[in-house]
């Protein structure tokens, strides 16, 4: 286990958490994109709802650019990707420079898509290189609490915004299932209790999202794990 | 022509170097910002026997340099014996009364040391700036090596180049030499500093931990390391990139809060090495370089190698007269000025700057170095679509190990407007990689 300290564990966590936000608020968001096209002008007031964010919006276009491109609108697919890329940049000799590479790549591709006339063309690219991000870090990473960390980051996220967007409880599941083998292997204390409810939901028929959106995000809390360095 | 294989590839390499973020931060109006830092991939070259001259010349003045700190912290002999005037050390700004009776791990104080030079037209080389604080900029040479071989195999396979992508080797190095017991760390301010990349790099390529003050502590007469689990490493190295009145608010820069709380006391007490020594400063004033050829001779009853640039002394009266007749035709550095700044040029001053400039030096003569105006050797440099002359310098770099170590590179930086001198990259230079030649 690499030494790591309490700060970059946190970065760790949150590069996990933010390059999967992007990743996957951006695939989504280009599902209700099309939906928005001809069929359903107001869906961005559904999606929105869903991702238990504010609908600011006053448009289907001014949501497409604005939920995309707006770096003063903090939930803004730019803003996240901007919070993964401030994450990263802190920790080269962790991840590596072949890894954070990736990252700065999508952050290239979000500012070409940003003023480009198809900017969904764009955004592929960002999709792209975070997908390469996360498969360098499988790849070029060989310290496994570095790695655990991003990952365990990766599925808390993942499990947040697939219970809020309501995806198939199969896929939820098996989400459950992969985050409970990574958690031990991150070296970071966390509530084994979560762990235990959170695999109780998963067993039964009917998934109770809230709860578990609830459960996952106390699994870590990085206030209450914080040493104490003294003068 | 050495780059012929390369230049065709400028922008794909100037692409892969943004990839990976080598960039440099700057501050502008109080707003900070990362800017790419424009390389050409022209490379500077220079052959063995030259190179050979300046790694005598470079190990000569580091060594010597090194023990006027060791003196100057110590018996001040150098001050006792008439050679160096006891105004220009203890008036100058780095020196710290604090590293008084200090001696550092292994007596080192100059861990890494960044030459700056220029080359005449007359194909001679001057010394024009010694820097012993925390000189920055091999990374970039480093990294964009490395791109430049991937672009063009052929040229690298044609050409017989010493290879720099050792310096990450040499300084582990120099920093295990002086490790008193305990991990290796890099400290830096964090990711809004300037060099935050080559801090970062760095602590990559040498394997070392890069760490902000806020993850080490003093306890028990030791420097620790907090892990995430809350347990403690010690650390025995500490190569830090910050300066030194905020290293430690108990002993420097009350108001620092991104030092380490008695860092320093432990430091004097031999259980850590920092790298570089607190204090040196002392020896890399503008004022001081002047006696730099007199330490060599000094020290080392040596005659100097390297010659710095034409320079004068405002304080001496014979030297305050030579400038003051000569103005036009020389370059006024300020003397607590770094970074480009400070410097002005006679000839373009205006006739009210002039009379105010003279005022001021007549006031406070320390505070000023002039020097004659160094005709620089331009070198070439690819500039959108054509092949143009561009004013350059080179900071060589000087590693103290258990032996002096000269980096077989350095960072080339150069002026992109075709009427400047100034180099650096925060007023919008470039930077070349360094070719020393190996056969």
């Amino acid at each position: 286990m690499a030494i790591l300290s309490f700060s970059n564990s946190d970065r760790l966590y949150w590069l996990g958490r933010y390059s999967e936000r992007v990743y996957t608020t951006l695939r989504s968001f280009a599902k209700h994109f099309d939906t928005m096209i001809d069929l359903k002008p107001e869906e961005y007031a559904d999606f929105c709802k869903k991702q238990d964010i504010p609908n600011i919006y006053t448009s289907k276009e001014d949501f497409s650019r604005r939920y995309c491109f707006d770096e003063n609108d903090p939930n803004s697919i730019y803003s996240n990707l901007m919070r993964a890329y401030d994450n990263a940049i802190v920790l080269r000799e962790e991840i590596g420079s072949e890894t954070l590479a990736y990252i700065q790549l999508a952050v290239y591709a979000m500012n070409k898509a940003k003023i480009s006339d198809a900017p969904l063309l764009e955004l592929q690219k960002v999709v792209d290189n975070i997908a390469a991000f996360w498969g360098m870090a499988d790849d070029r990473i060989d310290e496994a609490n570095v790695r655990s960390i991003i990952k365990l980051g990766k599925r808390v996220e993942r499990i947040d915004l697939y219970a809020r967007m309501n995806a198939s409880p199969d896929e939820i599941r098996r989400e459950i299932h992969r985050l409970s083998a990574r958690v031990p292997q991150t070296g970071l204390k966390y509530s084994a209790s979560v762990i235990v409810h959170l695999n109780y939901m998963a067993a039964k028929t009917e998934l109770d999202y809230p709860t578990i959106v609830k459960e996952v995000e106390s699994l870590i809390d990085f206030t209450e794990i914080r040493p104490v360095i003294g003068l | 022509m050495a780059a012929d294989g390369l230049y065709k590839y400028s922008e794909q390499i100037n692409e892969l170097l943004a990839r990976y973020g080598v960039k440099f931060g700057i501050y502008k109006n109080n707003i900070f910002k990362e800017q790419l830092f424009p390389f050409d991939t022209i490379p500077r070259v220079i052959k063995k026997s030259e190179f050979d001259y300046l790694e005598r010349g470079l190990k000569q003045r580091v060594t010597a340099l090194n023990e006027f700190i060791k003196d100057i912290y110590s018996d001040k002999k150098i001050i006792r014996d008439g050679v160096v005037p006891e105004e220009f050390v203890y008036s100058g700004s780095g020196y710290l009364a604090q590293c008084e009776g200090v001696c550092p791990s292994k007596g080192v104080y100059t861990h890494i040391s960044g030459i700056d030079l220029v080359q005449g037209k007359d194909k001679n080389w001057y010394i024009l700036e010694d820097n012993l604080r925390i000189p920055s900029g091999a990374s970039y040479p480093m990294i964009a090596r490395d791109i430049c071989r991937r672009s063009s195999p052929a040229t690298f396979e044609k050409y017989h180049i010493e290879d720099n992508r050792n310096y990450a080797k040499l300084l582990r190095r120099t920093m295990d030499y002086v490790n008193t017991g305990g991990h290796t760390v890099i400290l830096s301010p964090g990711r809004y500093n300037a060099a935050y990349f080559e801090h970062s790099y760095l602590a990559e390529q040498t394997g070392a931990h890069l760490v902000t003050g806020s993850e080490l502590t003093v306890e028990n007469d030791r420097l620790y390391f907090i892990d995430y689990s809350g347990k403690k490493e010690q650390v025995g190295a500490v190569y830090r990139r910050i300066s030194d009145e905020y290293l430690d608010p108990m002993n420097f820069n009350k108001e620092s809060v991104i030092g380490i709380p008695h860092i320093y006391d432990i430091y004097r007490k031999g259980n850590v090495a920092l790298i570089n020594a607190p204090g040196n400063g002392v020896a890399d004033d503008k004022g001081i370089y002047y006696f730099v050829p007199k330490m060599v001779k000094y020290y080392l009853n040596e005659e100097p190698i390297l010659q710095n640039a034409p320079t004068y002394l405002p304080y001496y009266k014979e030297d305050m007269k030579y400038v003051l007749d000569n103005i036009d035709t020389l370059v006024l550095k300020d003397v607590a000025e770094a970074g480009g700044y400070g410097v002005v040029f006679g000839s373009k001053m205006t006739k009210t700057e002039k009379e105010e400039f003279i005022v001021l030096l007549i006031r406070e003569p320390r505070r000023f170095i002039a020097q004659e105006v160094i005709d620089f050797l331009d070198i070439d440099i690819y500039d959108d679509g054509e092949i143009v002359p561009r004013k350059a310098d080179l900071r060589a770099f000087v590693l103290m190990a258990d032996e002096p170590l000269v980096w077989k590179s350095g960072l080339t930086r150069f002026s992109r407007d075709p009427d400047s001198f100034i180099v650096n990259s925060s007023q919008g230079g470039g930077f070349k990689d360094t070719w020393v030649l190996s056969e």
